[in-house]
């Protein structure tokens, strides 16, 4: 029977199975997974990574103290209770700059920090990238449409104990003078990880 | 050796997928969602004890890796990320006897013939309220004990080679390989459960820069550093 039935299909009947048998037994409720979906959806995901990156580019005490103290420089900000949360207990940001590229990578699981950027993107997760990130990570980001030029230095973090990394990308040109509400709209999960560059979008 | 270990610098692989959905199919947020609450309920955690859920089990992210890590190494990489934690996190429910098997597989037909079946209401919202908490709580393993570091900072190491355990926080490329303590973090931190290759109880953790090219030679890139942070269990004095 199951080899006619699609992959995909199979997965999403055994999980709601599961689902439905730990809901009925007392395990988790009926909302439970709504809730913690939700979460990531409203609470903690990159918009807190990128309010956080906008500051630090329109403060430079603030970058400072970001880079030496991430906890205690993300406590200071206005964001949703639970910063130290759950996968965000011991973050520390890194600085890209034209001397140094950073590119965060974990090639034993997919160790993400969830409060500043949410979950992680199925790239982070992909044998493929953790295999080949760690080894040619210029390669790898010319695939990805950012090419580091030889002059850089590229540095790989990879997450295997209790730190979880994000990068602070360097601030696009054309963009003096912006908020950091307008700074905050441009930086993407892939930014903060190094996997691209902030860019000035064209409309 | 484990394969899964050894992922990092594995050639012969094609060109990454930039794939930036979390989600890349609708069920997988579900199988996501139960996990976060297993771990929020787990037992080992002190805030847990007046919740009322029927899970009474010890569960981390340390049990969802060894489950992986305990695979097949060529099922490994056969199924996909959210794959391979239905399929850990369903057999750990069945052995440990919270679902029967035989259930699992007739609601799973059910589901089958007719997916718009609604899932159960109800439940204790105390359970709800602790999966919250511990998001924003989280779980650190910073231990507040006072161990002396046995490395300082501009030391040149030695990564030890132990044999292969169940689950492993030691990147296998790693191995044997010389490095530079270039940050000793504050404090000692626990892993969730002891591996048998040396992590588990609190202990310093180090941030060891790797120059690329002493791991893989013309294989790897100009210019290129690998930063690695490392429970102290795994690293020795260099030999000379």
């Amino acid at each position: 029977m199951t080899e006619k039935i699609d992959r995909e299909t199979y997965s999403a009947a055994r999980v709601r199975a599961l689902e439905a048998l730990l809901i009925e037994k007392g395990i988790i409720t009926g909302e439970t997974v709504d809730k913690v979906i939700e979460f990531f959806e409203r609470d903690m995901g990159p918009f807190n990574g990128a309010k956080i990156v906008a500051k630090a580019w329109n403060d430079p005490m603030f970058k400072q103290r970001l880079l030496d103290d991430t906890p205690s420089a993300i406590a200071e900000m206005n964001l949703p209770r639970g910063m130290a949360g759950a996968e965000g207990e011991h973050m520390k940001a890194v600085a890209n700059t034209p001397e140094v590229h950073n590119l965060i990578v974990c090639t034993m699981c997919s160790c993400y920090p969830w409060p500043v950027l949410g979950l992680p993107p199925y790239w982070f997760k992909d044998p493929t990238f953790r295999a080949r990130a760690i080894r040619e990570p210029r390669k790898v980001l010319h695939e990805f449409g950012l090419d580091i030029p030889a002059s850089t230095r590229v540095d790989v973090w990879d997450t295997s104990a209790q730190i979880r990394w994000f990068v602070l990308p360097e601030r696009p040109t054309g963009t003096e003078g912006w908020t950091e509400e307008q700074l905050a709209a441009i930086v993407t999960p892939e930014a903060m990880q190094g996997a691209a560059k902030v860019v000035v979008s064209v409309v | 050796m484990k394969l899964q270990h050894y992922l990092g610098g594995l050639e012969g692989l094609e060109q990454s997928i930039f794939e930036k959905r979390v989600f890349v199919q609708p069920w997988e947020e579900r199988v996501f969602g139960i996990h976060v609450a297993m771990m929020a309920l787990s037992n080992h955690l002190e805030t847990m004890k007046a919740v009322p859920t029927q899970f009474k089990s010890f569960w981390s992210w340390g049990h969802l890796r060894k489950g992986a890590e305990g695979l097949n190494p060529f099922d490994y990489f056969t199924y996909r990320y959210y794959e391979k934690w239905l399929g850990g996190i369903s057999e750990f429910f069945v052995e440990s006897e919270y679902v029967a098997s035989a259930e699992l597989d007739s609601k799973t037909a059910a589901y089958l013939e007719n997916p718009a079946i609604p899932l159960p209401q109800g439940g204790e919202a105390a359970i709800d309220n602790r999966v919250m908490e511990y998001l924003r709580v989280g779980d650190s393993p910073k231990c507040d004990v006072a161990i002396e570091p046995t490395f300082k900072v501009g030391d040149v190491v030695t990564v030890r080679n132990p044999l292969p355990v169940a689950h492993c926080k030691l990147p296998g490329y790693l191995r044997t390989k010389q490095g530079t303590v270039v940050e000793v973090y504050e404090g000692a931190y626990s892993y969730y459960f002891p591996t048998g290759d040396g992590v588990g109880d609190p202990m310093p953790i180090y941030n060891v820069k790797f120059d690329s090219h002493q791991i893989w030679g013309d294989l790897t890139e100009p210019q290129t550093w690998i930063y690695v942070q490392i429970f102290e269990a795994y690293l020795e004095t260099q030999k000379l």
